[in-house]
């Protein structure tokens, strides 16, 4: 029996990763629904699609990139690059499908410069792209300096259009609960994923990619066209980014160079998670999704048990591609030592065995020495930029305003003005603006109130789990935002900063509405 | 006929010569400085400390200076560190709680005293450079004796960093008030204190390689590890030893840089400064595979790309659309040092003589 399942395993070990990375998902899942009501809900389920479908198409991309034994760093630039683009191009009235197209221009451009560069200037692909981020990111500040809003119709559709799932709709009318539900971003980078899958495996330019990661100068020597398909590589990943972008621009629905950082390392550490070598010729595209999908569930499970603060993600995320990148040196070593298995390498497997498990123990240890400490409580009534010493949220201030009869009181901090106003909005229409040193008044008519409340509450589900406490220390001229809604009773906060990558769609909707009714703007 | 040849011979050496590239782009950007800025070059004396742009330049210059050199040895073992700007952010916050806890009870406390610390100044210093070493031991671990490949065994701590450093201050940013610990990087004696510590680190770095046999072990690991195995040379010491002193240099670079802004600011302090001090040593001319490398030229390429960047400055270019420009200079520099330009200079220098 021990026989079989051990032959079964090696002849199925290139799946290994892949079986790895699948069933970490499923049981980080599995243990989210045990322990928490609020996961078993299909809505949630289907938000971690939702939130995650910008990086799942740019990991897409990077899969190719790093099977070719490559890495592109340049993919937060790229994204940057198209939301100032398009928020720029469709502020001066431009039309949006003219604009979609010329950003995946862009993008497939930059991706084909870097590609040349290090295709036939043998600049290391590290460096290359490296220099494509600075570029991109700096281009944005050449186009505008402040964040660019984007109020146009066609985005709007795209970004918010529901796309309901047949089996679970009646269900959910059952229940009465509200259908669950995806978006279009969501489709397409299924779509995307698809693709991926198709050209990988089933055609000429997928084996030459796997080729080339496992030694370029072979296949090179076997006539495969290696320059030519390292160009599309590198190609495809700009386009690749570019749709990530426009389906990031969508979510935060404004435009700014200091949106998404560190959003290469998310995506990389997706594409590591997933089973893929980072030396290249090695990986599923599928792995890849399912790295995408731990992430997110990582995410969904740290927003769950409340007490922790986002940056966990970040460490877990370590920890996880450190526990991969380690099982899978272990294994290229087991295949190295099976041609010479003596005792001398046997002994060394198991110190290297013992050196990675003790490492693993220490910072399980930490991890459950610091966990305890971390239930003080979140970190959102701190906001401070490197530009100036900023207040914290004024919590209180907007409870107060509630009380006195405002349905929605909104903080606004930072920014690149380095401002902190509160705005309030009553039910009879009254927007007041108080910036600390004088008052403004606007007037909006009482159904649009009611009718921005409804948005709110039931488009964008703000009082559902989704939307939650996501903000950390905002970039130089990001604004940190927290926002209350009352209404019949229910009162729910929550505060976010411009650009983070998990802010949560719905609380970028919700932004973009209030932005709309505000005085002076 | 003799004294062509011997022109010819001291015009190769020259060209061939490490600092050659990085002293000729530094002293290229001077001229567009000095053409373009009027009184760029202009030095104040203010009681009897020196300041100006060309000052300022050494000064911002001073922490990427102290990554690159711990970065040259780790790229001249073939490897590259790219968590060094991570472990900047966790010795700088480790540096920050230990002088102003407040963070630590999830308050903001601003400390107006400058002479208020909590632990010792030398306790503040040794435990943010002790954990700095501990970073770097773990890297040098991952990539000697875990067999890792380098890029990807630093990517681990350069995504898990920030979040152990935001977990050290509690993801606040702590106030720096303790006024001798500022003097790290704003204090002045005749010239700014934190290009002593670089002069410092590279003389005492300099001493090590090359007045003991570590420099030729490095090299040698960077050229050919496995042969250098078989000659007798313990490769993963050499490999650890290097990876160590990178993260010990880049907690020097993090006390300096958290002391110039007197705030310890995980998310903020070395962010992509891991990029600027591999380009430093890539302007200074240690190829990316390993092999042999100067330190010194890896100094001088750190401060080319700060006087890029202070003349940007000066110009007018704002801050962040910097990087556009920068990147350009970095890839113009990459080309400079493909081999066809370099054949082509070479050329042109035989014929010109």
């Amino acid at each position: 029996m021990v026989n079989r399942v051990s032959a079964f395993i090696n002849k199925n070990r290139r799946f290994i990763p892949l079986m790895a990375t699948a069933l970490l998902a499923f049981v980080a899942y599995g243990i989210g629904v045990i322990n928490f009501e609020g996961m078993r809900n299909p809505q949630v389920f289907l938000n971690l699609f939702r939130n995650t479908s910008f990086i799942l198409i740019s990991a897409v991309g990077m899969t190719f990139v790093i099977l070719t034994g490559g890495i592109d760093l340049s993919v937060s630039g790229v994204v940057v690059l198209t939301t100032v683009v398009s928020a720029a191009l469709l502020r001066e009235g431009w039309n949006p499908w003219l604009v979609i197209l010329l950003v995946l221009a862009i993008g497939m451009t930059l991706g084909f410069i870097m590609g040349s560069f290090i295709v036939y200037l043998k600049v290391q692909p590290f460096i290359a792209t490296l220099a494509g981020m600075w570029f991109a990111r700096g281009m944005c500040f050449f186009i505008s300096d402040n964040a660019i809003n984007i109020d146009e119709r066609t985005f709007r559709i795209l970004g918010q259009t529901k796309i309901l799932i047949p089996g679970l709709k009646e269900l959910a009318d059952l229940q009465g609960t509200p259908a669950p539900y995806i978006s279009i971003p969501v489709i397409v980078a299924f779509l995307v994923l698809l693709i991926g899958i198709y050209l990988a495996h089933y055609t000429r330019y997928g084996r030459t990619v796997y080729a080339i990661g496992g030694d370029q100068q072979s296949a090179r020597l076997m006539g495969l066209p290696v320059n030519r398909t390292l160009m599309m590589v590198y190609t495809l990943n700009g386009l690749c980014s570019a749709l990530a972008g426009l389906s990031f621009c969508l979510f935060v629905s404004s435009g700014h160079g200091l949106y998404a950082p560190g959003f290469e390392l998310d995506v990389i550490a997706s594409v590591v998670i997933g089973g893929t070598l980072l030396t290249g010729g090695s990986g599923y595209v599928a792995g890849t999704f399912f790295g995408v999908m731990v992430l997110a569930i990582t995410q969904a499970l740290i927003q769950f048990i409340g007490s922790l603060s986002s940056w966990w993600t970040k460490i877990v995320i370590g920890v996880l591609m450190l526990t991969f990148i380690g099982v899978q040196a272990v294994l290229a070593n087991r295949k190295l030592d099976d041609k010479v298995l003596d005792a001398q390498s046997l002994r060394r497997r198991r110190q290297r065995l013992a050196v990675g498990f003790g490492a693993a123990a220490i910072l399980v240890v930490l991890a459950f020495v610091f966990l305890p400490k971390l239930g003080i409580g979140s970190n959102s009534n701190q906001a401070e930029t490197t530009v100036c010493e900023i207040k914290p949220f004024r919590t209180d201030e907007a409870a107060q305003l509630i009380k006195e009869g405002a349905v929605i009181a909104y903080n606004r901090l930072a920014g690149p003005k380095c401002i902190d106003e509160m705005y309030a909005i009553y039910p009879d229409g009254r927007v007041l603006k108080n910036d600390g040193v004088n008052v403004v008044e606007k007037k909006i008519t009482s159904a649009e109130v009611d009718s921005l409340l409804k948005t709110i509450i039931d488009d964008y589900g703000w009082y559902t789990n989704e939307i939650r406490d996501t903000y950390h220390v905002p970039c130089r001229q990001c604004f940190a935002h927290y926002v209350i809604v009352a209404d019949e009773g229910r009162e729910k906060g929550a505060t976010a900063v411009d650009g983070g990558v998990n802010m949560p769609p719905g609380y970028g909707f919700t932004l973009a509405v209030i932005r709309a009714v505000l005085p002076e703007q | 006929m003799k004294p062509l040849a011997k022109l010819t011979f001291r015009w190769r050496s020259i060209a061939e010569s490490r600092l050659f590239f990085p002293v000729i782009a530094l002293c290229l950007v001077l001229l567009f400085d000095f053409i373009f800025i009027p009184g760029f070059f202009s030095i104040e004396n203010r009681d009897g400390n020196l300041y100006g742009s060309l000052v300022d330049i050494l000064r911002n210059g001073s922490a990427v200076s102290l990554l690159a050199i711990g970065m040259t040895l780790v790229i001249a073992t073939g490897g590259v560190d790219l968590s060094v700007g991570a472990v900047m952010a966790i010795s700088a916050s480790v540096a920050g709680i230990l002088m102003n806890p407040s963070a630590l009870r999830n308050e903001v406390f601003f400390v107006t005293d400058p002479t208020y610390t909590f632990q010792p100044l030398w306790v503040v210093i040794g435990a943010a450079l002790l954990v700095a070493v501990i970073c770097g031991l773990w890297n040098g671990m991952l990539v000697a004796y875990m067999k890792i490949q380098p890029m990807v065994a630093t990517l681990v701590l350069m995504t898990a960093g920030r979040g152990i450093a935001q977990l050290i201050t509690n993801g606040l940013r702590v106030q720096i008030t303790y006024r001798p610990f500022s003097y790290i990087g704003q204090g002045w004696f005749i010239l700014p204190f934190s290009l002593y510590i670089v002069a410092f680190m590279l003389l005492a770095t300099w001493l090590l390689t090359r007045k003991t046999a570590i420099g030729m072990f490095i090299e040698s690991v960077g050229i050919n590890f496995r042969s250098s195995f078989f000659s007798g040379i313990q490769e993963r010491k050499v490999k650890l030893l290097a990876y160590t002193f990178c993260g010990f240099c880049a907690g020097i670079a993090g006390l300096v840089a958290c002391s110039n802004v007197k705030t310890s600011d995980a998310n903020n302090i070395g962010l992509f400064t891991e990029l600027d001090a591999i380009l430093a040593v890539v302007i200074g001319g240690t190829s990316m595979s390993g092999g042999r490398f100067s330190l010194l030229a890896s100094v001088v390429g750190a401060l080319v790309m700060q006087a890029v960047t202070q003349s940007m400055y000066a110009i007018g270019v704002p801050a962040f659309a910097l990087q556009a420009i920068k990147s350009v200079v970095v890839i113009i520099v990459i080309l400079l040092f493909s081999e066809q330009v370099r054949g082509l200079i070479l050329r042109v220098g035989k014929k010109g003589v």
